[in-house]
């Protein structure tokens, strides 16, 4: 109870603090809008030169994968990491070390609150111009879309803000971090399907989009194509078993990395 | 009998870390790296009872920091033990957590951009307490520390000195037994350090709040701490009543000598005797009690001037405090390796 009640109030004050600039919301809006537009107009030429259709997937089901890539990525799981980073680099980490809570469950919150409000703002707009302009699949329009799409998204989430803590963790042991973090973040952008939607990859990439944690961290994009209906919970399985797996991990790293923490003056 | 509030018997504290040879190619350096150990806390052993007020000097480098991290469950020991209100901050870091309070002079721990009223509410959810007495508390301490003319304001607009008054009242939020302070008044003006330390000594008072501080601040450990240990080179060299300190760490005695008319020779002085200033209208001198005594230096400096005057003085505790870093640290061996 104690813990889902400071989770409550960090969501809480991350979106206050975010309402206080809105200017930020308005170029996270933009910027958004931009990169996803700019790739979906591509893809709607490309589709238009093969008639519509490139391995059995339309343009349709392509605009809502990538869609749903980007409003996920509105969610800035990923900053956890540097978060993480800058905490033990700057000694800040001092500060939350000696808090009657848990740092890494506290970071998770404090960088999904951070990203609540953008998320739900990007992601209204985003759907009510996706729906006006090019329409909904009939795939999402079913009872087991909606409730397998919230399990994935949640689960993204979780998933997401471990392999990202793991990669900030690291920080306690090496000084500069980012080239892990870049490497890792390619790969979850990669096989997320925010350059190439999932459907067009090659079968290797497809199934290491599918068995990689770093693919299983954007489920989300998988939701909307007609096989999803037989496959998704397999998919949750797969969700489940890396948060265990990686879950445990980082429990154990934390416990190594708090032995290892030297900061300023100490 | 009230059991210690703090005791540590023989806490070490080691960082170990790489180090590049030069001599060495990069592969070398990169899977077989050299490593140094360096001795921050070398088997440091105190206590400290409920309710004191203990300042913990020392110069840059000394442990004085890595101890209070130590304290507070921050850094893990690597010899010795710890008990802060009969805890192991390493074992119960959270549970001890609830018990203590920390600030750290050079660190915020507010949140930058929303009013301070939100921060405190925030720690207040952070330590479990009740809305009700979240509320309660915020208007106990908006009214001690005086926050009320910025308490609705964005922390990152307060001045310096408010922002530290904030940080400590955020940092008693939860009625903690024990207080660390590190290096709190550091960058304010006299009047915000003032105004901190009657806080301090008022909660102290009020709450019977043990205080543990660090400070290169003399005002500070003058002004709150009864008790002052002092650490260099990772051990403790002095453990004494703040009162104490220039007693037994000054054998040096300043004296003025003020001219019936004015002095117009500076004659050279008998041995441990040495001139600190010298002009016309005022000489003064300082005595090394160690090489000789007080009287027998008055005799000698009335034989060599005509006075009209004479004040003989100890230094005071900052003089006292340099005395100490510049002097202790030549005196004992060095424990770094």
């Amino acid at each position: 109870m104690k813990e889902l009640r400071l989770a409550n109030k960090i969501v809480t004050t991350q979106i206050k603090d975010r309402i206080h600039y809105p200017g930020r919301l308005v170029a996270d809006t933009l910027a958004n809008i931009g990169r996803c537009g700019i790739l979906l107009l591509l893809y709607w030429y490309v589709f238009n030169l093969r008639e519509g259709t490139i391995q059995n997937t339309t343009f349709l089901l392509v605009a809502w994968s990538m869609f749903f890539y980007f409003a996920f990525s509105v969610l800035r799981l990923r900053d956890i990491g540097k978060t993480i980073m800058e905490d033990v680099r700057s000694g800040t980490v001092e500060i939350l070390l000696n808090k009657p809570i848990s740092y890494i469950l506290y970071r998770a919150w404090w960088q999904l609150g951070g990203g609540l409000y953008s998320f739900l703002v990007i992601g209204i707009i985003g759907t009510i111009l996706l729906t006006t302009l090019i329409g909904i699949p009939d795939t999402m329009m079913n009872l087991t879309f909606a409730l397998s799409l919230a399990a994935v998204f949640i689960l993204g989430i979780v998933l997401s803000l471990i392999l990202y803590s793991i990669v900030g963790m690291l920080a306690f042991w090496i000084e500069e971090i980012r080239p892990i973090f870049w490497m890792v973040d390619k790969s979850v952008m990669i096989l997320g399907g925010s350059y190439l939607p999932i459907a067009l990859f090659p079968d290797i990439m497809y199934k290491l989009a599918i068995w990689s944690p770093f693919g299983a961290s954007q489920f989300v994009t998988h939701t909307m194509y007609p096989s999803w209906t037989r496959e998704w919970y397999s998919f949750v399985g797969i969700q489940l078993f890396w948060i265990a797996i990686l879950g445990m991990f980082t429990y154990f790293l934390f416990q190594k990395a708090k032995q290892k923490l030297s900061v300023n003056g100490g | 009998m009230n059991p210690d509030a703090i005791r540590v018997s023989g806490l070490s504290k080691k960082f170990t870390f790489p180090v590049k040879e030069s001599s060495s190619n990069w592969i070398r350096n990169l899977l077989f790296p050299q490593t140094r150990e360096i001795t921050a806390v070398d088997a440091i052993s105190f206590a400290v009872k409920p309710g004191e007020r203990v300042a913990f000097i020392g110069p840059n480098g000394a442990g004085k920091s890595t101890t209070i991290k130590m304290l507070t469950g921050i850094l893990f020991p690597t010899l010795g033990e710890i008990k802060v209100l009969e805890l192991d901050p390493a074992k119960d870091r959270k549970k001890l957590a609830y018990k203590i309070g920390t600030v750290f002079g050079q660190r915020s721990q507010l949140l930058p951009n929303l009013p301070l009223t939100d921060s405190l509410e925030f720690f207040g959810v952070m330590y479990d307490l009740p809305n009700r007495d979240i509320r309660n508390r915020i208007r106990e301490l908006t009214d001690l520390f005086q926050l009320h003319a910025f308490v609705d304001q964005p922390v990152r607009k307060l001045s310096l000195g408010q922002r530290m008054r904030a940080e400590v009242a955020a940092a008693l939020m939860h009625k903690p037994e024990i207080i660390f302070l590190d290096e709190p008044t550091i960058g304010l003006d006299v009047v915000a350090k003032k105004s901190l330390r009657d806080l301090l000594l008022t909660i102290n008072k009020e709450e019977s709040t043990t205080i543990f501080l660090t400070s290169h601040d003399v005002g500070d450990i003058e002004s709150l701490c009864t008790r002052t240990i002092v650490i260099n080179h990772g051990k403790i060299i002095k453990d004494l009543p703040t009162r104490e300190l220039a007693r037994t760490f000054v054998y040096e005695k300043y004296i003025d000598l003020i001219p019936e008319k004015s002095f117009e020779h500076f004659p050279d002085l008998p041995e441990g005797i040495r001139y600190l200033t010298q002009n016309k209208n005022k000489i003064t001198v300082v005595v090394d009690n160690n090489t000789i005594g007080l009287q027998e230096s008055l005799k000698k400096l009335l034989d060599l001037f005509e006075v009209e005057d004479i004040d003989v003085y100890s230094a005071d505790l900052e003089a006292v405090i340099r005395h100490i870093y510049e002097k202790v640290p030549h005196e004992r061996t060095p424990t770094r390796k």
